[in-house]
């Protein structure tokens, strides 16, 4: 009986709430996240929050609201009105950033946490481990705009209760797609390492955000505001040590040896998987992710050229060749692959070994489609 | 005729005292009215952390809005020329927020000061006729009727908080943060703590705070020095601070764990025991008090 109220309980619980929201997807133990064993969506019982470790999904800027007029502490004699918050502009910003995570923490998957789930409305609360809600809306505000803003009085984001008529803020944000320009990604950086022979490291950011699928958060992640904005602000340059430099690309390519991979006499061309590699992907695998087939963390090398390498199910017979754009008519569909494709060459079929007068692609096994 | 006034007003004093000695040589026992010295374990306190702080000043303005003072326009308290010179809570100002250079990151430290409501409060224990408390919620309060204005609290007080209100010397007034004592009897918060945007003065039961600070320390090695002051300084304070650099460079005195009373009481019974007539002590500080006036004008000039 307890078994069974007790999956009833989990049944109910997860479909009534979080079933929209994939929580079973999620790879984690609930108790990563809840302290108690059913937690509710009023009672969540989320531990005290590791912030950023924590799972983080991608939501992008328009999923969320334009704009939120927070109000949720407001009292009956307030000296400021409440801030009209544009959500929408921010979250742009934060893409160059670390994403929704650099204010939400985390994201689950579904409806990103608001703030006033985890942060008592209360300044008199029993956890005083996170600050109450006041204090965190303003720490998260303040942390970046003291960086870059020099007006960080609280007239910035509030109007004054006081103010009257034109001296009063009313802040909105203008109704377009876009609030924040689009951040301008260079295709091409080339950094002078200024010492031994092979000095230039030409990186393409095109392809790593193109090619390679990265986003900006990935490598931007602990930027802020400064970066572009209020340049001046930033007092001095720091030294940094090899390690550091190198910190962006190792969390992918392995800098502690192979130097010559980035590091190259003059300036290089940008990744081609032909070139580098001998292998063509531009035909027919051009729309996967280096990690479809590159599977084994912090390694690109190792792959054989072969389809079977990955496609084992390409077998005579069961390989529907339309995959390869060419219909075989009924004599060619009844042989074996390697009749045609020796040496495992599936690029380029061999005609000789039955037709004397007979050449690829002169000749056609079948049909050509698109 | 400031002077004249000062000079009548040490007089009086000395009277008081001379009078005092009179009983005190008989029955040293009854002169030291017994304060009221509760150590409750759930007294309260704040953890202050200066990594959080902004300085926006919004806690001077609600400190003399909650205590009646004159505070001003609250739009002036951004005014950031005030940090130009390092301040002292005084009589119109029980406590004030100080800025200070941060070579380790660069933005500036921010560092409010008040009275810190010692565990074992040298005030208490210095002052001679109990007008120091502290009371069962944490708060190290003083009570007007019971001061002669002797000024022995502070002497006493390590961080050196009671002020006195010289402007008003025959009405002999120390000043301090009381910890917002009505307010929170009325069950309200401090007047700084409801105010401040960011909590950088978290209030709490002070086992809480504790806690809550080591846990801090322990998640941001980087951002904190492991120090949390007021855990164990002086016999432990009831407002506690937690920043990134040594406390040193901003401010603080260095302090042992022993409770300051030990100093304080000694020198008050050495004085008592050698018979050495209190008046010379008011002679002292009058001599002290007249410099420090005086060099104050010159400054002024
Ligand atoms: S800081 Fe000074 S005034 Fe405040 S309780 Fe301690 S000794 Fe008394
Ligand atoms: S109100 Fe808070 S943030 Fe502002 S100066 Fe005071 S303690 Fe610092």
């Amino acid at each position: 009986m307890k078994k069974i109220l007790f999956y009833l309980s989990i049944i109910l619980f997860s479909t009534a709430l979080y079933s929209q929201q994939k929580h079973s997807d999620i790879k984690v133990d609930c108790s990563f996240c809840h302290s108690c064993e059913n937690p509710t969506k009023n009672e969540p019982c989320i531990k005290d929050c590791p912030r950023h470790t924590m799972i983080t999904v991608h939501h992008s800027p328009s999923e969320g609201p334009l704009e939120i007029k927070i109000d949720i502490l407001k009292k009956e004699k307030d000296l400021y009105s409440p801030v009209i918050f544009s959500h929408r502009a921010h979250s742009e910003m934060s893409q160059m950033g670390g994403g929704c995570s650099m204010c939400h923490h985390y994201n689950p998957p579904g409806r990103v946490v608001a703030c006033k789930e985890c942060h008592d409305v209360n300044r008199q609360r029993a956890d005083l481990r996170k600050p109450d809600l006041n204090g965190a809306y303003h720490r998260q505000c303040i942390d970046c705009h003291k960086l870059w803003s020099d007006d960080k009085g609280c007239t910035y984001c509030h109007a004054k209760n006081s103010d009257s008529g034109k001296n009063k803020i009313t802040k909105t944000v203008p109704k377009k797609d876009r609030i924040h320009p689009e951040v301008i990604a260079p295709n091409k950086v080339v950094y002078n390492a200024k010492s031994g022979k092979n000095k230039f490291v030409t990186f393409y950011h095109n392809d790593h955000t193109n090619l390679f699928s990265l986003e900006c958060k990935d490598c931007h992640k602990d930027e802020s505001c400064v970066k572009c904005h209020a340049k001046e602000k930033i007092i001095k340059k720091q030294n940094k040590t090899l390690n550091q430099k190198h910190q962006l690309c190792s969390s992918c390519h392995d800098t502690a040896k192979n130097c010559n991979n980035c590091h190259m006499e003059k300036v290089t061309e940008g990744f081609n998987h032909k070139i580098k590699t001998g292998f063509d992907i531009s035909k027919f695998h051009a729309a996967l992710k280096c990690r479809d087939c590159h599977k084994k963390p912090k390694s690109f090398t190792g792959l054989k050229g072969t389809c079977s390498n990955c496609h084992q199910e390409f077998k005579a017979g069961t390989f529907d060749h339309r995959k390869a754009k060419l219909v075989l008519d009924e004599i060619h569909a009844e042989i074996d692959c390697s009749d045609c494709h020796t040496n495992a060459n599936y690029q380029k079929p061999t005609c000789e070994n039955c037709h004397d007068d007979k050449s690829f692609p002169a000749n056609l096994p079948g049909k050509k489609i698109k | 005729m400031a002077t004249q006034g000062r000079r009548d007003f040490l007089k009086s004093l000395s009277a008081i005292g001379i009078s005092t000695i009179g009983v005190a040589g008989i029955t040293p026992s009854i002169t030291k009215a017994s304060p009221e010295n509760i150590l409750s374990k759930d007294r309260m306190g704040v953890l202050v952390d200066t990594t959080v702080c902004i300085g926006c000043r919004k806690c001077e303005w609600a400190c003399k809005n909650a205590h009646d003072m004159p505070s001003g326009s609250i739009d002036d308290y951004e005014n950031e020329s005030v940090f130009d010179n390092k301040r002292r809570p005084d009589y119109s100002a029980l406590t004030v927020v100080n800025k200070y250079q941060n070579d380790k990151t660069g933005s500036p430290i921010n560092v409010k000061v008040q009275c810190m409501h010692c565990d074992q409060p040298a005030c208490v224990s210095a002052c001679i006729v109990g007008a120091f408390s502290k009371k069962e919620n944490g708060s190290v309060v003083w009570d007007e009727s019971k001061c002669i204005g002797c000024r022995y609290c502070m002497v006493a007080c390590p961080f050196q908080i009671p002020s006195f209100d010289y402007h008003k010397a025959l009405e002999p007034e120390i000043r301090k943060c009381d910890f917002c004592f009505d307010r929170t009897a009325e069950g309200k918060l401090p007047a700084c703590i409801e105010i401040c945007p960011v909590e950088a003065i978290t209030y709490g039961r002070r086992e809480d705070l504790v806690q809550v600070a080591q846990e801090k320390i322990k998640n941001y090695p980087e951002r904190y020095n492991n120090h949390i002051l007021g855990e164990t300084e002086v016999g432990g304070t009831s407002w506690m601070y937690m920043a990134g650099v040594d406390f040193k460079n901003l401010d603080f005195p260095t302090l042992g764990d022993k409770s300051a009373p030990g100093v304080s009481e000694s020198i008050q019974h050495g004085i008592f025991s050698y018979f050495v007539p209190p008046v010379a002590l008011y002679a002292l500080l009058g001599g002290v008090m007249w410099i420090s006036k005086n060099r104050d004008k010159k400054e002024e000039n």
